[in-house]
């Protein structure tokens, strides 16, 4: 278990060298001077030649990704150009928010996803199977946000069974947290359910004809022990091996349905930062996001090890 | 919930989907080409100017004058909806554009170089693989800054990376294949290669990949666009449209339906065109399928006539009697058909037969595990004096294991990959004889050191993958004697193995047999194996026992052509020169056996009376030939 993970550490370590060398060099293509964003027209030029030097922003590149990277390391995004607050300070601050949405939409996601995969590998054409096949051809064509829209003019405005926008932190009250999440939740999570949905029926009807299946049932073990043990145990092998993907999507698909239930979380963070050209603060957040995915990607690979013997470090 | 019932999975009806298909092609394909319509003539068709504001009309309904509505700013909607449409076809066309013209080349370029230009590229794009899509967009954005040109060419960099995997993988297939190779030879340049030979194989996959880029651009503009990064205001897009009514949610909520029915539409269509192409893509690369011969059965069973009764023997473990067995509905196409046998305490009786003859089948039907669509018309299965006939499914669960037990062709798929050895065999253990998790991995490991294999212990917490096939098929005949059974069934236990280790496990049969005294029912296709090991031998033809009889018997005095067929297509070490003969044809599918013997199309001895319904011969030595007695099969002769 611990030689699994460690393996698994040093195999996505340097993907997230490679994204910051790429997010580093690439808000460095930004138009405009920070300089100028932070003094605007007024200073002088002795000002604004003091300020660069103290930025250091006179270094060659590759001494300011250094430098960067250096601080990185010891938790120090930097600053905000637009109001100097620390980059890592608001992140840390919005990440909850943002972490809530993405967690209980992939729970919503995989449990759902499961069940009704289950339900239609076991009754194919049923009408758990047809609505599968037709949640996942819909849930590629609907808009997240817009199905988040949807459900709070349900919901939210004319049943008022959950506020139509804003965030409780969990800390402050775990079920006012819950009715705040839930909505936006599944707004985001059911295309993935029923995505997960699909791979999971492929999965689990291969796996029904598998001797093994037969064998279990032939040594006498009832048919539930023998689809949730033996044939689900196998089917989830190839389905957690696309899961980061579905997680990263979430992660991505809650900046936007943020919006839509007005929550202050990464979105919000980001959208400023591009209207505003914050460079410290779109490269914080794309360095926390890629943080996030390699840390479901790392769990992933450890359930899939312990799902597939054969993905096991020997 | 059973697991049997899952099987058919598979099967789905073809006939209806493809009418409805057809139809919602047809429907796709007029959306999109009224998108089209709608996106060139949009200043001729739109009832007013998208932009023209009405603030006295603002928030309104549906009505007369405005079909769709008004909104905040007293703008038409049905006007700016339809100004959206342009608005999509711009997004989609140039941001797939971008993707395809960047992602094309440069997957074909690293492909074909490979080397360092390969892996810098890819380790580039796996890194931008892992950051969310949409904060890809966004950064690109920030540098870009905001529009819908802009914010396509984002879109078009974030999509260029599945173009550019896609044609890589294209060039790395074809780049060693040998018209590649000789095109080489012959001295082509490599652009020449490239542009001419390699290129041609990237159309289809590409197609494909076009209609679910363009979906997923239409859904990426509308958010970008939603949250004030894509189209800015006031032009109208779909995605700006619905940024203004979630702020207007509380007062119209209506605002947002006609611009998301606009977007699920559009990119419904895209993705079920895409389907298609890919459907039919993947059908001009897979081989044709041989098609469904027509079942030609007359329903002259032979089952009409008077079922042989097998003699009773001493000590009678199982009882098969009359059996028959049907797949598909009412009245269905018979599998096996008036089939008996019995087995005694402690003997072996061979079930032999080419494949297709259904003799895995018989085994599974004792077992009652015959799977979807399967089911026992006639006749009797006594197991220890009780007919599984009558027994409900929970009751013949219950004797699995316990009473009877099987083991299967292949140990490497007979065991769950996902479990070790061990558990697999102590699961049992504690489901059907209540052991404690302790008890039962000790008897585990003890039942793995009887089955002769030495270091139980550690050997029981392997995997299966990590044990040769002989080790694994003695782990599962450890797992089906482990609650003792008196009837083992063991399906070509041998046929996947090599030829040193099936001698051993023929060994292990014979030695715990004599120890735990089960009857076993051994199927096998090789008469040596059968020979080796069996008591007696069953001989089974097109569902049906053509013959039984001791070994010695069968082997020396073959009654029933086909027996005689089988034994002179049996290699002999001794006399290898002469050209093994072989039986003409092939054992008839279930449906399109010939009426009266089945092997009398493959029979050098049939006659015109060959034609009628053959009884089987009651007693010890069973046989159904109407010419049984006239003919001297005995081999050598």
């Amino acid at each position: 278990m611990f030689r699994l993970i460690l393996q698994r550490l040093l195999a996505l370590a340097p993907l997230l060298f490679i994204v910051s060398v790429l997010t580093f060099s690439f808000t460095s293509l930004l138009p405009s001077d920070p300089v100028d964003l932070i003094l605007g027209d007024t200073g002088t030029e002795e000002q604004h030649e003091m300020l660069r030097e103290r930025m250091g922003l006179n270094e060659p590149i590759h001494v300011r990704y250094l430098q960067w990277l250096g601080r990185a390391l010891q938790g120090d995004l930097g600053s905000s150009y637009f109001n100097s607050v620390s980059v890592m300070g608001a992140v840390m601050q919005r990440l909850p928010v943002t972490l809530s949405l993405t967690a209980v939409s992939a729970f919503i996601a995989i449990v759902v996803g499961v069940a009704a995969g289950v339900a239609a590998a076991l009754h194919p054409r049923s009408w758990v199977d047809r609505f599968a096949t037709l949640g996942a051809t819909f849930g590629q064509a609907i808009p997240n946000f817009w199905f988040g829209l949807i459900l709070v003019a349900i919901f939210a405005v004319s049943l008022r069974w959950f506020p139509a926008t804003g965030f409780t932190p969990i800390t402050e009250s775990p079920w006012e947290w819950l009715r705040s999440v839930i909505l936006p939740s599944i707004a985001l999570g059911t295309s993935s359910s029923a995505a997960i949905a699909r791979q999971v029926r492929s999965a689990m009807v291969g796996v029904l004809q598998q001797d093994y299946v037969r064998a279990a049932r032939a040594q006498g073990l009832s048919a539930r022990r023998v689809l949730f043990k033996h044939a689900l145990t196998n089917a989830m092998i190839p389905v957690v091996a696309v899961l980061s993907f579905q997680i990263t999507v979430l992660l991505g698909g809650a900046l936007i349905v943020e919006q839509v239930f007005a929550i202050n979380g990464l979105g919000t963070l980001a959208i400023a930062a591009v209207r505003q050209q914050d460079i410290p603060m779109l490269q914080g957040l794309v360095l926390v996001m890629v943080g996030l995915v390699i840390a479901v990607q790392l769990a992933t690979d450890v359930i899939y090890g312990l799902l597939n013997p054969k993905a096991r470090p020997t | 919930m059973t697991v049997e019932n899952a099987e058919s999975a598979g099967a789905v009806g073809k006939p209806w989907r493809i009418s409805a298909s057809n139809v919602l092609v047809g429907v796709a394909v007029s959306i999109l080409a009224l998108l089209v319509f709608l996106a060139v003539f949009a200043d001729v068709i739109a009832p007013y100017d998208p932009l023209r504001q009405n603030l006295i009309n603002a928030l309104q309904g549906p009505s007369a004058r405005h079909w769709l509505g008004t909104d905040d700013l007293g703008r038409d909607v049905l006007s700016r909806l339809i100004y959206g449409c342009r608005i999509a076809v711009i997004a989609a066309t140039e941001a797939t554009a971008i993707a395809v013209a960047l992602g094309v080349p440069i997957g074909l370029f690293i492909g074909y170089r490979g080397g360092w230009w390969d892996w810098v590229v890819m380790r580039i794009v796996e890194a931008i693989v892992s950051i969310p899509g949409i904060m890809v967009a966004i950064v690109i954005i920030a540098i870009l800054g905001p529009g819908l040109h802009r914010a396509m060419i984002a879109l078009g960099i974030l999509f260029s990376t599945s173009f550019l995997r896609l044609a890589r993988g294209v060039v790395l297939a074809e780049r060693e294949e040998i018209y590649v190779r000789s095109a080489r030879v012959i001295g082509a340049s490599d652009s020449r290669i490239l542009f001419r030979h390699i290129f041609p194989n990237i159309a289809p996959p590409l197609i494909v990949q076009v209609t679910l880029t363009v979906g997923a651009v239409l859904l990426s503009e509308a958010g970008l666009s939603f949250i004030g990064l894509g189209v800015q205001p006031p032009q109208a897009s779909w995605g700006t449209m619905l940024n203004t009514a979630a702020a207007f949610m509380q007062l119209n909520w209506f605002l947002s339906i006609p611009p998301g029915i606009a977007i699920i539409l559009t990119v419904l269509s895209v993705n079920l065109l895409g389907d298609v192409l890919r459907d039919s893509i993947g059908r001009g690369i897979a081989a044709t399928a041989p098609e469904g011969r027509t079942a030609t059965f007359e329903p002259s069973r032979s089952a009409a006539s008077p079922a042989a009764r097998p003699e009773t023997r001493e000590n009678e473990v199982l009882r098969v009697e009359g059996l028959e067995v049907m797949v598909g509905s009412d009245p269905g196409l018979p599998i096996i058909t008036d089939l008996s046998f019995s087995i005694a305490q402690g003997e072996t009786l061979g079930l032999v037969g080419e494949s297709g003859s259904g003799k895995t089948m018989t085994g599974l039907a004792i077992l009652g595990l015959m799977g979807a669509g399967l089911r026992i018309t006639r006749g009797s299965i006594v197991l220890d004096g009780i007919d599984l006939r009558c027994l409900a499914s929970a009751e013949i669960e219950k004797l699995r294991g316990d009473e009877v037990a099987m083991v299967f062709q292949d140990p490497t798929t007979s065991l769950n990959p996902a479990f070790t050895v061990g558990s697999q065999i102590a699961e049992v253990l504690r489901a059907k004889q209540g052991l404690s998790q302790r008890q039962a991995w000790d008897r585990a490991v003890a039942l793995i050191e009887r089955v002769g294999i030495p270091q139980p212990g550690a050997r029981a917490k392997a995997y299966p993958h990590e044990l040769s096939g002989g080790m694994a098929q003695r782990i599962a005949i450890a797992r089906a004697l482990s609650c003792n059974p008196s009837l083992l069934i063991a399906d070509e236990p041998t046929t996947a193995l090599d030829v040193t280790v099936q001698q051993e496990i023929l060994d292990l049969f014979r030695d715990l047999q004599d120890e735990f005294g089960m009857a076993i029912l051994f199927i096998t296709h090789d008469l040596a194996v059968a020979a080796d090991i069996c008591d007696r031998i069953s001989v089974m033809y097109a569902g049906e026992m053509v013959e039984m009889a001791g070994v010695d018997t069968l082997f020396h005095d073959p009654k029933h052509p086909y027996t005689a067929g089988l034994l002179s297509a049996m290699p002999h070490a001794s006399d290898r020169n002469p050209p093994l003969p072989t039986i003409r044809g092939n054992v008839p599918r279930p449906g399109a056996w010939p009426a009266g013997c089945r092997f009398s199309n493959r029979c050098d001895f049939a006659v015109a009376t060959c034609k009628q319904p053959v009884a089987l011969t009651s007693g010890e030595r069973m046989v159904r030939c109407l010419r049984a007695d006239q003919l001297d099969l005995r081999p050598g002769t």
